[in-house]
Parts: structure tokens; C-alpha cells; sequence
């Protein structure tokens, strides 16, 4: 095909798309509106659908973080329920380990390796559990003034980014520019000190009028959980291009909003209620811009969070953006498909923010159930096309999780905060082992020199892959039958049944062992460590 | 200013030309266009020292000192091994020796932010091709591979944390990331465990790599390399644990007790050991504020390692072999701001380099009397680039990447290679 006919196709489509997507359609599902958006973006083949396997694997990590047992996933791909898969997405959406993973999940995108806070982590689990719409949790994260039992610890999200670290100064400057990047999908570091040089639609001033929320803030010492305080912002804030030019003056601004005048009152008036010298309670600015922040940015009025909030879930559950990278929203990088982003912002707007209702409507398209193998058309696959599904790398959380499951060692490892061998220090060793630095997204499969010599040579894998009381090492060992053998492992680890192939290996190698508890570990621990278990395909 | 010329040469496409078959379209090759090029160099294995100042070293208060001028700042200057040739006080050792360097003054690149500015610099500014570029470690480590040692190919010695830093292999894929060894730390977990014999290992190994192989049919095979390389990266180094003792304390008195010198012996060892591009970091030169009390800290510290490292480059000679880079981003403003600092400055800095096929001892380019700006002809990292591939022996206006095959310059196609620092 010509690239004008292939222009004048896919403008086509693209028309069919948007005709698809108005309103005389609505009556139709959200995911089959996905499904024909995500069609019209490509000229070329798909791969095959997900075999229940493929689907009960990738559905599981995304959801709850983790792996089915054997058992789980034996009776799901024998189930001959024709509705079996979107039983299980509401399943999976009503088992706790939801709350757990968002929260996990959440955190690592938010929070990027900064590090842990158990308010934090107990406030993000409780929220997406109560399923908390999108834009009230973000206000709470926001908010200075939330502090009853249920957000304390929201706040995290805003002291954590005023430690300081190294010789650093408290990096207020990078507080604003992460709160555009994590709640409006905008990153204008690179407009603090003059436009940005690139990128036409960050202005300073943007970045400005954001920074005016974020620089009278510091962190409270009052409290035992994290929580924000803010001095009183007297006047509006000045700058100046480093090129040069007259200085300006900003009051906040949310990016593309309305500009806050900035209120003053007759010294010793500006605080309501004062401080309090009993309790080390900070006074509270009449003027505060942090709860404008958070009364005025996570609205159904501001399309940028809600792109974000679409995007950044999109992102969850497919591995790529449609807008990417995730915080790059601006006219020179455009959405991959562009209806498809107004459609979900659109919809998560009429469903209030309603996160698991988007989560599950993206886990019943087509394109989020489409096979991981390469499509017949052999034309270079873009990941912004959806033609085969993304391999995405697990977290060190979904592998602690998914290799405690499959090794069977989730039953006996201990909640004791002081066991060596407990599941804190398990989790820490992951952590070491597959966590990036502080700062450091992890927003692609990167596997590390230091996760594999975690894999040869740690003594926790190497007790969970040997033989003792309760876990799948000893259970394998006791089996007589090579094929199943095969089978319960291939299960257990993989969540599938193997292949003929697979089987043969599996019963030459124990033919071939002398020591059947030795050959039994070397299998199991060659697939704990393979790519087909390091990733969410 | 966009990059320009250095020098006339035929434009890439006629030199090949469509129809030159013997040269293009060999696919498959590890995704170089020219396959001869590996195996030439393979016999003459070329290796890179690339000494990397984060945050913007400045140029007055080492290469490119402009005493008693009004920018000057507080510093005299020094001679050097170079007659006529003066360098900032703040680096008595590295005078001594810049008979072995060559310096180029005139510097000037494109980008004044760190954040684009260093992974810009570190890919040699290519034109837009809407492809993320390697940056020069992961390129060299493609073009001229690991060699024999059996050690990656890319060991980037650092402070702060280790691990696989695959992001600097842009579009070149996974195994072309750098090895990262943080705070001279040899990875955790680098001893086999001892339940685990050689044997046991072997054959657990080789179940992996099956199952691996079996995991990438009619896929991408992106997870399946990514993960073989860690994997293979992780048993060779479980047998080079030596290169991790504790140093001799004569070496440590030499190099300095700074994380510097520490990083820096080091990546001394990994090119003895045959690791073909070894970076070293030093980060914390960002001195918007006190520029000279920092400098004054930080320059001696460069000073001994850098030193120390070039006499034993010298003495092993290695520099027949090695390529030595030492560069920032960017320079630093020859105007001192409000906080007694020095800002970014790309508009006119200093670049210095040594060793494989680099001319020594000459300084080329100069700067205007205040420092603000190049007085003669401009260098852009292009042209950089152009250069030290050239004295690696490889022609940058001829070999391409092959990105699916997508052909790529493997530099940027308007510059050349600067020959006056050329041997």
C-alpha cells in the first residue's frame, strides 16, 4: 500500500473510530470501543489471542500481584465456563490482595524507590480496597489538612520529597515538578529556569505558578505519621528567565489553570488556628496553597489529570502509555491514539474516577487478552501499535510474592518482623536484589547482574528450591510418576501444563539424576530463574 | 549552532551507495552492517578510559584558566610539560604530564540542563532518526565487543549503587548496558554458595538457558537475551573474584583515598583485565554556589587520580590500546553568579583525551579573552564522536548501525573527525 493510501486508510479508520466512540454508540461496552480504536491504529496483523493460561497468568500479577497455585490455576484452565475470564477479573478484584498490590504498585510509580512509609502503605491499600475514586485520593495525597485515621500517612507522597538526600538542598523545585509529572502527566523540570527549550508547551511560568505551591511546605514534626505543614506565602513569587528579561511574579497556578491571587492578612492575623505550643501543632495559613492545590488539580474540570489518570492506569495494565513516556503530555508527543485517551479520560470522568471500573473494562478488551507470541505479519512490531502484548518485567514485590507462591514457602514463612528467614527479611533481600535506586522509575523489564548471582547463589533461594517440610521441592520429590512430576511444577511455577517437550525433559533429567531431591531442585530453580518467570507476558 | 562540517568529505550515501551490496544489507551480524570490523579488532583489542565529571567541571579552574581577566577568578596558573602551555594551579600532577594529552579548548555543544544535557553529550547529539541512541559506552561496547576476558564489555565504576544500568544501551538492546560497580563493592552474592557445586551449577544452567530458549520461539526475544546476558555477565564474574580484593594500600597513597582515586584504580584493574570500555564516575561538580572553595576540593582529587592513572596507563603501555576521555557535560559560566558559583555553561568549554590514537601532547581551539566563547573553529560532540571512533579505528562515515534493519550513522552524518588530535 502507498503511504497516501495507508494515510487516507487510517484516516479513515481513525473517522470510523471516532464515529464508534460518540455518543450514538455509548450503549456499547467500553472495552469493544478499545478493542476498535486500538484496530484502526495499525495497518497491520495482530497475534493471536491469550490461551486461558497466557490470561490467568498475566491477569493474576496485574491484579493481586501475584501467582495462582497450582491448584487455582489447574481448575481455572480445566473450567469449561464460557464466562470464565471475566468471573475471574471480578474475583480478582474483590480479593484483598488487590488492595495490596495497587498499593504496591501505586507506591513504586509514585513514589519511585524513595522509600517505604507503613501509614503510607496502609492508607494506599485501604484506598484502593474501598476502591476510593482516583481524584479523592490524590486530593488526600495533596491535602495538608487530612489527617483523620483513614489518610493519615497520605501525605507521604509530599514529605518524603523534602528529605534531603546527599549534599542536596530540600528539593523543592523537584516536589513541584513530580507533582506535574505523577498527577498531570506533565514533566516541566527542564522550564524552571527559562521555557523549556524543547518542548513548546512548558513555559516557565508554568512551572512557576506549580512551584508556588510547593515552596513554603516542610515537613511536620507533630505528628507520627508523615504530614505536610506550609508557612505563610506572603507574596507572590518572583523570577526571572536565566536569558534574561524583566522579572515576573506568579501566584500558584495549577498547569493551564487560573492563576490564585495570593490573600494577605495583618501580620499575626495570617494563621487559622494558631499554633499550638502544647501539642508542637503548626499554625495553619488562611491562605494555603496546598488545599487550593488540592481542591483545583484533581477535578473532572482539569484534562490533564484525567488523560493521566487514564494513562497512567493504561500504563498498569499494558506496559506502554498511550501517551510515553507516561509524563510527556504535550503537543510534540502526541498520543499514540488519541480518541482512545479522550474516550477512557472521558469515561472515567462520567464514572467519577472509578479505578477498579476502568481496570476491569481494560482486562476484558481483546488487546489487553492478545497473545505475547509475534503476529504472522511480520512487519516491525511498535509497542504504541498493541500488536502482540508488551513483556513486562515482574516488581521485586510480585516476585517476592509469585516465587513464595510457587515454591509452596508462603505457608511457612513467618510474619515475625525478627526472623531472618521471616517474610520481612525475605522481602528486603528482594528488594536488594530486583528494586532500582532511589529516584529511578522502573518502567521496563531490565533484569540486573545482581538478581542473577541473587538467584545462584543466595542462601533464601537456595533453601525454597531444596527439600523440606511442606514446600513443592519436597512434594515433587515424593512423586513416583515422571509425568506428573512435570506437570505439578509446570503448574506451580509456570501456571500451565508443559508441553511435550517440556514433559521429556523433565522425566530424562530425573531419569538421568542419581539423587532424585537434587534433580527435583535444579529443575524447579531453573525455572524460578528463567525469562519466562522474570516476566508478565 | 547546529553541527557543521569539520571538513569535506563525500557524503555517506554516495560512498556506499544503494547498490554496493558488499557492504550493506549483511543482516543478522550482531547488527552491524560491516561484519569485518569485530574480528579486525578483535586481534588489536582497543579499550576506553572514560573519566566522567558529572555536573560540569569547570574550565577555568583546570584546562582553559584565563588569569587576572574578569572572570578569572581567584586562581593562578601553571606551567606545564607543554612549553608555553598553562593550566589551572588546581592541578600540579596532571601539568606534568600533559606531554601525554591532547586538549581541545574549543568546545561547544548544544544543551545546558543536566538532565538533557548528559544523556545528549553521552550520544553524541545524533540527528533525530526517532530512535533513543547509545550512549558512547554501549556503542563502543556493540562496535568492538568484549573481547577475550569473558567480562562485559561495559564496567561503569561509580559511586552510589551497582547493579545493570541498561539504559545507556538505547535501542541496541539490554546486553549492551553497563556492568555498574558501586562504591567499589563487588556485587553481593558473588560467591557460590556452598551447597551449590560446579557441576550442580552447570547443569541447573543449562535447564535455564533450555527453557529460555524455548520461552523466546515466536517471541520477541528481548527477555531471553536480556536475562542469558545477566546470567553469563554473573558466572563469569563468580570466576574473576580477584578483581574485587582489597587494593594495596601503595595504590590507594597514589590514586588518594577519595572514592575518585578509589573508582579509578579499579577501572585500571578491568582494563588489565581486558573490560573494553571502562567508565569511572566522579559526581558533585555542580558548584552554582562557592565555585572555588568547591574546585578547590574537588580539582585535587581529580588531579591525583587522573595522574596516577595515565603513568600507569604509561608505564604498562597501555596507551598504545587505550583510549582516555576526561569530560562533563557541559562547562561552567565564565560569569560568577550571585552565590560566588559558576553555572552551566556549553558555549565554550574543554574537552581532554589521551592514549589510542590520539596525537600527544597538543592543545588545540582556544577561547576568546574572557572565556565566554570559542575563538576558533567550534567543536560539537559530534565531531568528538567522529573522532575517537576514528582513532578506535573505525570510520564513523561509513559504519552503520542496523536497527531492524533500520540503517543509523553510528555518529552525527553532518560532522567529521577533528585530525589535529588525531595521531
Amino acid at each position: 500500500m502507498s503511504q497516501n493510501k495507508r494515510t487516507i486508510t487510517r484516516a479513515l479508520l481513525a473517522i470510523i473510530g471516532l464515529m464508534l466512540a460518540s455518543p450514538l454508540c455509548a450503549e456499547k461496552p467500553l472495552h469493544k470501543q478499545i478493542d476498535q480504536l486500538i484496530a484502526a491504529g495499525t495497518d497491520h496483523g495482530f497475534a493471536r489471542p491469550a490461551d486461558d493460561a497466557t490470561f490467568l497468568r498475566r491477569v493474576y500479577l496485574d491484579l493481586v500481584g501475584d501467582i495462582p497455585s497450582s491448584t487455582e490455576a489447574r481448575s481455572f484452565l480445566e473450567s469449561k465456563d464460557r464466562n470464565k475470564r471475566a468471573a475471574l477479573v471480578d474475583t480478582l478484584l474483590a480479593d484483598p490482595r488487590y488492595g495490596r498490590n495497587m498499593a504496591e504498585r501505586v507506591h513504586l510509580m509514585l513514589m519511585e524507590r524513595r522509600g517505604a512509609n507503613e501509614h503510607w502503605s496502609k492508607f494506599l491499600e485501604q484506598s484502593f480496597l474501598e476502591n476510593k475514586p482516583w481524584d479523592k485520593l490524590v486530593q488526600s495525597i495533596l491535602d495538608p489538612s487530612t489527617n483523620e485515621e483513614v489518610t493519615n500517612g497520605s501525605n507521604f507522597f509530599l514529605t518524603k520529597r523534602l528529605e534531603k538526600y546527599g549534599q542536596n538542598p530540600t528539593d523543592f523545585p523537584g516536589l513541584a515538578a513530580d507533582i506535574g509529572r505523577m498527577f498531570l502527566g506533565v514533566d516541566l523540570k527542564c522550564a524552571q529556569c527559562h521555557d523549556h527549550l524543547f518542548i513548546d508547551d512548558y513555559k516557565q511560568a508554568d512551572f512557576q505558578g506549580m512551584y508556588a505551591f510547593a515552596l513554603n511546605t516542610f515537613v511536620r514534626s507533630d505528628t507520627d505519621f508523615p504530614a505536610i505543614g506550609e508557612r505563610v506565602m506572603k507574596a507572590p513569587l518572583e523570577y526571572q528567565s536565566v536569558f534574561g528579561g524583566d522579572p515576573q511574579e506568579t501566584g500558584p497556578r495549577v498547569f493551564r489553570g487560573q492563576e490564585v491571587e495570593v490573600a494577605t492578612f495583618e501580620k499575626g492575623e495570617e494563621l487559622e488556628p494558631k499554633a499550638d505550643p502544647d501539642s508542637k501543632a503548626p499554625g495553619v495559613p488562611k491562605f494555603s496553597p496546598l488545599r487550593i492545590l488540592a481542591q483545583q488539580l484533581p477535578t473532572d474540570q482539569n484534562r490533564f489529570f484525567a488523560r493521566n489518570c487514564a494513562n497512567r492506569l493504561w500504563y498498569l495494565m499494558l506496559g506502554h502509555g498511550i501517551i510515553y513516556p507516561l509524563d510527556m503530555d504535550h503537543s510534540g508527543n502526541p498520543p499514540s491514539h488519541p480518541e482512545l485517551l479522550d474516550l477512557l479520560a472521558d469515561q472515567l470522568i462520567s464514572h467519577q474516577f472509578d479505578i477498579q471500573w476502568l481496570l476491569r473494562e481494560i482486562a476484558l478488551t481483546e488487546t489487553y487478552q492478545r497473545g505475547g507470541l509475534l503476529p504472522k505479519d511480520a512487519a516491525p512490531l511498535q509497542p504504541a501499535e498493541y500488536r502482540t502484548f508488551k513483556q513486562k518485567g515482574l516488581s521485586a514485590e510480585q516476585l517476592c510474592w509469585s516465587m513464595l507462591r510457587a515454591t509452596g514457602e508462603l505457608q511457612r514463612v513467618s510474619d515475625d518482623e525478627d526472623d531472618a528467614t521471616g517474610l520481612a527479611a525475605v522481602r528486603a533481600k528482594f528488594m536488594a536484589a530486583y528494586a532500582n535506586p532511589p529516584r529511578e522509575a522502573e518502567l521496563e523489564f531490565s533484569p540486573a547482574v545482581r538478581a542473577a548471582l541473587f538467584l545462584l547463589n543466595d542462601e533464601t533461594i537456595v533453601q525454597w528450591t531444596t527439600a523440606r517440610e511442606g514446600n513443592l521441592a519436597e512434594k515433587l520429590t515424593g512423586m513416583t510418576d515422571n509425568s506428573a512430576v512435570a506437570e505439578e511444577l509446570y503448574l506451580a511455577v509456570f501456571s500451565r501444563f508443559p508441553t511435550t517437550d517440556e514433559s521429556a525433559t523433565v522425566s530424562e533429567h530425573l531419569e538421568q539424576s542419581e539423587t532424585r531431591d537434587v534433580a527435583v531442585s535444579q529443575l524447579l530453580w531453573a525455572l524460578l530463574a528463567s525469562a519466562e518467570f522474570a516476566t508478565n507476558h | 549552532m547546529l553541527c557543521t562540517p569539520h571538513e569535506h568529505q563525500l557524503s555517506r550515501r554516495r560512498l556506499l551507495g544503494y547498490g554496493a551490496a558488499g557492504t550493506l544489507g549483511l543482516g543478522g551480524l550482531g547488527g552491524l552492517v560491516q561484519p569485518s570490523f569485530a574480528k579486525q579488532l578483535k586481534k588489536d583489542q582497543k579499550q576506553v578510559l572514560f573519566i566522567w565529571i558529572d555536573g560540569g567541571m569547570s574550565q577555568l579552574e583546570s584546562w582553559d584558566p584565563k588569569p587576572s581577566s574578569q572572570f578569572g577568578g581567584p586562581f593562578r596558573t601553571i606551567p606545564t610539560s607543554i612549553p608555553g602551555i598553562h593550566v589551572s594551579e588546581l592541578m600540579p600532577k596532571t601539568s606534568q604530564l600533559m606531554h601525554m594529552l591532547a586538549v581541545d579548548r574549543g568546545v561547544h555543544t548544544q544543551d545546558n540542563s543536566h538532565s538533557a544535557g548528559v544523556p545528549r553529550i553521552n550520544r553524541g547529539d545524533p540527528k533525530d532518526r526517532g530512535v533513543i541512541y547509545p550512549y558512547f559506552g554501549s556503542a563502543v561496547a556493540k562496535l568492538i565487543g568484549p573481547g577475550d576476558s569473558g567480562l562485559p564489555p561495559y564496567v561503569w565504576v561509580k559511586p552510589g549503587s551497582g547493579g545493570f544500568k541498561f539504559t545507556d544501551a538505547g535501542f541496541l538492546g539490554p546486553q549492551y548496558g553497563a556492568l555498574a560497580i558501586g562504591e567499589g563493592q563487588a556485587p553481593p552474592n558473588l560467591l557460590r554458595h556452598p551447597s551449590v557445586t560446579v557441576a550442580h551449577d552447570d547443569v541447573r544452567n543449562g535447564l535455564r538457558e533450555l527453557a529460555d530458549e524455548r520461552f523466546a520461539r515466536n517471541r520477541l526475544a528481548l527477555a531471553r537475551d536480556a536475562q542469558k546476558f545477566v546470567f553469563d555477565t554473573a558466572r563469569t564474574l563468580m570466576r574473576r573474584r580477584e578483581l574485587f580484593d582489597d587494593p594495596d594500600p601503595k595504590d590507594v597513597a597514589r590514586y588518594g583515598d577519595t572514592p575518585l582515586g578509589r573508582d579509578m584504580l579499579i577501572g585500571r584493574k578491568m582494563l588489565e583485565a581486558g573490560v573494553t570500555f571502562v567508565k569511572v564516575n566522579s559526581y558533585g561538580w555542580d558548584t552554582h554556589g562557592d565555585n572555588f572553595n568547591g574546585h578547590a576540593s574537588l580539582m585535587p582529587r581529580f588531579d591525583q587520580a587522573f595522574s596516577a592513572v595515565m603513568k600507569d596507563l604509561d608505564e604498562r603501555s597501555m596507551l598504545d590500546n587505550v583510549l582516555v576521555i576526561a569530560m562533563s557535560e557541559f562547562g561552567r559560566t565564565p560569569r560568577i553568579n550571585g552565590h560566588v558559583g559558576r553555572d552551566h555553561w556549553p558555549e565554550a568549554w574543554s574537552i581532554a583525551m589521551a592514549g589510542r590514537g590520539i596525537k600527544r601532547g597538543i592543545v588545540i581551539g582556544k577561547t576568546n579573552d574572557l572565556g565566554t566563547f570559542v575563538d576558533s573553529e567550534e567543536h560539537d560532540i559530534g565531531h568528538f564522536f567522529h573522532t575517537w571512533f576514528h582513532a578506535l579505528g573505525i570510520n564513523a562515515g561509513e559504519t552503520e548501525y542496523d536497527n531492524n534493519g533500520q540503517p543509523l550513522p553510528i555518529a552525527h552524518d553532518d560532522c567529521g573527525p577533528i585530525t589535529e588530535l588525531l595521531a
